[in-house]
């Protein structure tokens, strides 16, 4: 027994060894570039298809829209091409007018035409979302989509409330091929989402019918896939596992010479902390933005060849309040806590590394709001530095005084909350205890509490059960969509059919509670919940105006408190690749497909 | 007439069942209570990838309509009858991909590692606790108790987490995850492809294995030390038998009690081992389960927990049957 057992440690040991060695075998050619899609983790039964969930679609590798959006500090309109070679659009931006790619083909060989956008388009129409949608009434949606000729295809915005987001909205399509997706449409697709979009009272019945019938294909459609992966993008989908998806590259890209890798190999992850593993150990070639620690920071940088690429990141975590709960109804007492609270600190410790303390609360990133209002207007601004003798008076102009060095509220009750955030946001909840640290030393008395997870955070802020808790603000480089997380569904305001409807704080999904309207020096009577429906009017050279009375209100009565700016941190390697985007490039926030089209990522 | 066995086996299938549909319908009511929206949820992290609002509530839209809903007891017999037709519903997270391929998908790889470390732990730990009961008043049996006790106490994740440091990063002797890699090898039954499996499944398996090897030695050193002193091992001794004969005699009666330990273990393979998969990105069961969990897929968690169930109800029935079939005592009693 001693004998069999040595003899299979042995062949275990030599099976393991020649594995290990049969694992680093020479790069050939442009080599296989490893890097994790920061989209989805991968699942192996999904089906080749950009809109399902996990879909083994990857965004930029074989994945493709029209064209794909810029970081951009202020137009949300600014895009690269993609399958779109250029586009135009009229003077009310109700009509783009799309040229293809002229040698634009797909992976069998075949020319992407405008039948291919058509038929993309159609398949947007059955999963809903932008200007995709067959409801009638919804604002800026797709009227008609005209085919010109072979090459070009005209999109119009359907008559009524216009929605400034149409060229965005459109250049997000992700282009499919007619020869896959064309059969799994009925003949009569069209006539149904002109049904169906009719707001004729008439025809109310058989409107809902069409719009029940093509939710319910749109069901059915995102769970179809291909047997093989057909695409027009720079890389066609070889074999997918449980644990990674390996992509070759297109031979038939239109733009094939620019692609440097010969492969591409996503590794799967679920969480930042498989990503920090595989950076760590050396195993990307790059990989996409993740809040990281500073410990970690420095033992990924040890590794031979790691980098940071740090750029422009459109998002703000803020400390939001529910204006429901006593005090924080109160503006002294928000701004008070605003003036306790020294950012820097906060931030240093939630986030050395992936993030930048902000500079004051105004409701966008501070690079967008310099080029928006200018550094003269946001000098104006309360920076609300760190004040304790500001914010004492402030308290005390809130009925509450200071007893023992603690705040008491007018009732006599010691002033003190807790800060929510979900468990496994690590960055949060050590900001969180670092905010609550220094408001205890003030006088107030603050703790965390973690949700269990972020899905019970969800739901439970949404239903208004916290006083206080974190939220992500400032998501540029659309205005309308920064200003829609403070003014939007969550404090009360929809917009639906051209109408803007508030509902009072508590209903309907408004957990943050704000006045509608509030009277602000220099700014007259606002009301932030219209000012941000008229940014989705609004063409984007217009809304100077508009941006700087949201600015002013949201300064003024601190609905949130900006605590820090996130940036896009990312790790390359350049060990065996060359030829980075800079720092700040407007392509940063897009996937590393994206920058293969480009021209970035050139093997060594 | 049915024989003993059938009538054994015949009362084991049916309190097994009973059993299956008690907890498939305990885990179904406490799922469908969790707080949490799988649609909030996605969109929220559509966002914080740097998804504009609108997109991200586009992107998850659709998701809304793989959520069950309507009244409780509904979607039960919904669910229900979906188990008796063999059908575990659709994924939610990953929308319209039929639980059970996604179980089917998954299973494989929690097989090849949580069946890799129970059997070189259960063959180290039974091995290690001979000799630590045969050499039982030298250093080198305390030394083994001592170390196995030990690592024992050492939490499955612990362990996880040093040799990936080690052997990941600081020597980067192994990968530090995945289940092969599909640049190299593709699936099929020969030496390559084999071979790259068991490397990305050495590490994980290997702290599985330290994890739970303890709890075999103690186990098995106890039961030895215990058969040691009957009178039948001296008997043998008395008549000339040889070593290696007593030996086989001491080893097939210490082992008796751990073969329904084993048996029962087997079960829980299908539960995999959430840390460890973590840990080492390894895409089990267990991996499959903590994400479904996360984004609330109903669908995805009961079938998930009904497999795990099934999984261990069967093990226990057939340690049972094994051990009427390897001790002939409760044979002769049965």
């Amino acid at each position: 027994m001693k004998r069999s057992v040595i003899a299979v440690a042995t062949a275990l040991s030599l099976v393991l060894t020649a594995s290990a060695c049969g694992d680093s075998k020479p790069q050939k050619g442009g080599g296989t570039y490893t890097t994790i899609d920061g989209n989805h983790a991968i699942d192996a039964q999904a089906p080749i298809n950009p809109y399902a969930g996990k879909g083994n679609a990857f965004n930029g590798y074989n994945a493709i829209p029209l064209g794909f959006r810029k970081n951009h500090m202020t137009d949300h309109n600014q895009h690269y091409p993609a399958i779109a070679e250029s586009w135009q659009v009229n003077a009310d931006q109700s009509e783009i007018t799309i040229k293809i790619q002229p040698n634009a083909k797909w992976s069998d060989g075949t020319d992407v035409t405008a039948d291919d956008i058509q038929v993309s388009a159609a398949v947007a129409f059955t999963q809903g979302g932008g200007v995709f949608q067959v409801t009638p009434g919804t604002t800026g949606a797709l009227g008609e989509l005209t085919i010109v000729d072979k090459k070009t295809v005209k999109f119009t915005q359907a008559a009524g409330a216009r929605n400034n987001t149409f060229l965005f909205s459109v250049l997000s399509l992700w282009v499919l091929p007619k020869s896959v997706w064309g059969p799994q449409l009925p003949a009569d697709f069209w006539d149904k989402v002109k049904l169906g979009g009719s707001a004729d009272p008439a025809k109310a019945d058989a409107a809902k019918a069409a719009r029940d019938e093509i939710s319910a294909l749109g069901k059915k459609l995102i769970a179809f896939g291909p047997a093989k992966d057909v695409t027009a993008g720079p890389f066609v989908l070889e074999s997918v596992n449980a644990s990674e998806a390996i992509l070759v590259k297109n031979t038939h890209y239109f733009n094939a010479s620019k692609i440097g890798p010969e492969k591409v190999r996503l590794r799967n992850y679920t969480g930042n902390e498989q990503i920090w593993n595989y950076l760590t150990a050396g195993e990307l070639d790059s990989a996409p933005f993740t809040a990281t620690p500073t410990n970690v920071v420095e033992q990924i940088l040890k590794v031979n060849g790691s980098k940071q690429l740090k750029g422009l990141s459109h998002v703000s975590g803020a400390l939001a309040f529910n204006q429901k709960f006593e005090p924080f109804n109160k503006v002294e007492v928000r701004r008070a806590l605003a003036y306790l609270i020294d950012r820097a600190q906060a931030t240093k410790v939630g986030s050395p590394d992936s993030g930048k303390a902000a500079e004051t609360t105004h409701g966008m990133i501070q690079e967008a709001a310099k080029s928006w209002i200018g550094e003269a207007e946001l000098a104006k601004l309360n920076q609300y530095n760190l004040d304790k003798a500001k914010a004492e008076t402030l308290l005390t102009q809130a009925g509450m005084t200071k007893k023992d060095g603690k705040w008491m509220l007018a009732n006599g009750q010691p002033f003190s909350f807790k800060i929510q955030a979900p468990n496994g946001f690590s960055d949060w909840i050590a900001t969180g205890s670092n905010i609550a640290k220094q408001l205890t030393e003030a006088g107030i008395a603050v703790e965390v509490q973690t949700s269990a997870d972020f899905a019970v955070y969800q739901k439970e802020m949404a239903e208004g059960k916290y006083a206080v808790g974190f939220w992500l603000i400032a998501l540029g480089p659309s205005t309308y969509n920064a200003y829609a997380r403070l003014y939007g569904a969550a404090n009360g305001w929809t917009a639906f059919g051209g109408k803007l409807t508030h509902a009072a704080p508590g209903e309907k999904g408004n957990w943050i509670g704000s006045p509608e309207t509030a009277t602000i020096e220099g700014a007259g009577t606002v009301n932030p919940g219209e000012l941000t429906y008229q940014l989705s009017q609004l063409p984007v050279d217009q809304a100077k105006d508009t941006i700087l009375k949201l600015a002013k209100y949201t300064n003024d009565q601190v609905p949130m408190i900006q605590i820090w700016n996130y940036v896009n941190v990312q790790f390359i390697n350049e060990s065996r690749y060359t030829n980075w985007p800079e720092a700040n490039c407007e392509c940063l926030r897009l996937s590393h497909g994206v920058w293969m089209q480009l021209g970035y990522i050139q093997p060594k | 007439m049915m024989t003993g066995f059938a009538r054994r086996l015949a009362g084991h299938l049916t309190r097994g069942l009973v059993m299956i549909w008690v907890v498939t319908t305990f885990t179904f009511v406490l799922i469908r209570l969790m707080p949490g929206d799988p649609v909030q949820v996605q969109i929220e992290r559509n966002i914080a990838m740097g998804m504009p609002p609108d997109q991200a509530e586009a992107a998850a839209a659709v998701t809304y309509g793989f959520v069950p809903h309507g009244p409780m007891w509904k979607q039960y017999l919904e669910y229900m009858g979906g188990i008796l037709r063999f059908d575990l519903g659709v994924s939610v997270e990953s929308q319209g991909v039929p639980v059970a391929d996604r179980v089917l998908g998954a299973m494989p790889w929690t097989v090849v590692l949580v069946l890799t470390g129970i059997l070189v732990s259960f063959l180290i730990g039974v091995v290690l606790g001979v000799i630590a009961a045969i050499k039982r008043s030298t250093v080198v049996g305390h030394s083994l108790s001592i170390a196995g006790s030990l690592l024992h106490g050492v939490p499955p994740f612990v362990i996880g987490i040093i040799l990936a440091a080690l052997f990941t990063r600081q020597w980067r002797l192994f990968p530090s995850g995945g289940v092969y890699n599909a640049d190299e090898v593709a699936p099929g039954l020969y030496f390559d492809f084999i071979g790259n499996v068991l490397y990305h499944a050495a590490l994980p398996a290997a702290a599985y294995a330290l994890a739970t090897y303890g709890g075999w030695l103690l186990a098995m050193r106890s039961s030895v030390a215990s058969v040691l002193g009957d009178d039948f091992l001296l008997a043998a001794e008395l008549r000339g038998l040889t070593s290696l004969t007593r030996f086989r005699y001491l080893a097939r009666n210490a082992i008796l009690p751990l073969f329904t330990v084993l048996a029962i273990s087997f079960g829980l393979v299908f539960g995999g081992s959430i840390f460890i998969e973590r840990i080492f990105n390894y895409p089990g069961l267990g991996m499959l389960l903590f994400s479904s969990i996360g984004s609330r897929d109903y669908s995805m968690m009961s079938g998930a927990f009904l497999m795990i169930t099934v999984a261990v109800i069967v093990a226990n029935i057939l340690a049972d049957l094994l051990y009427s079939a390897i001790d002939p005592r409760v044979r002769r009693q049965a």
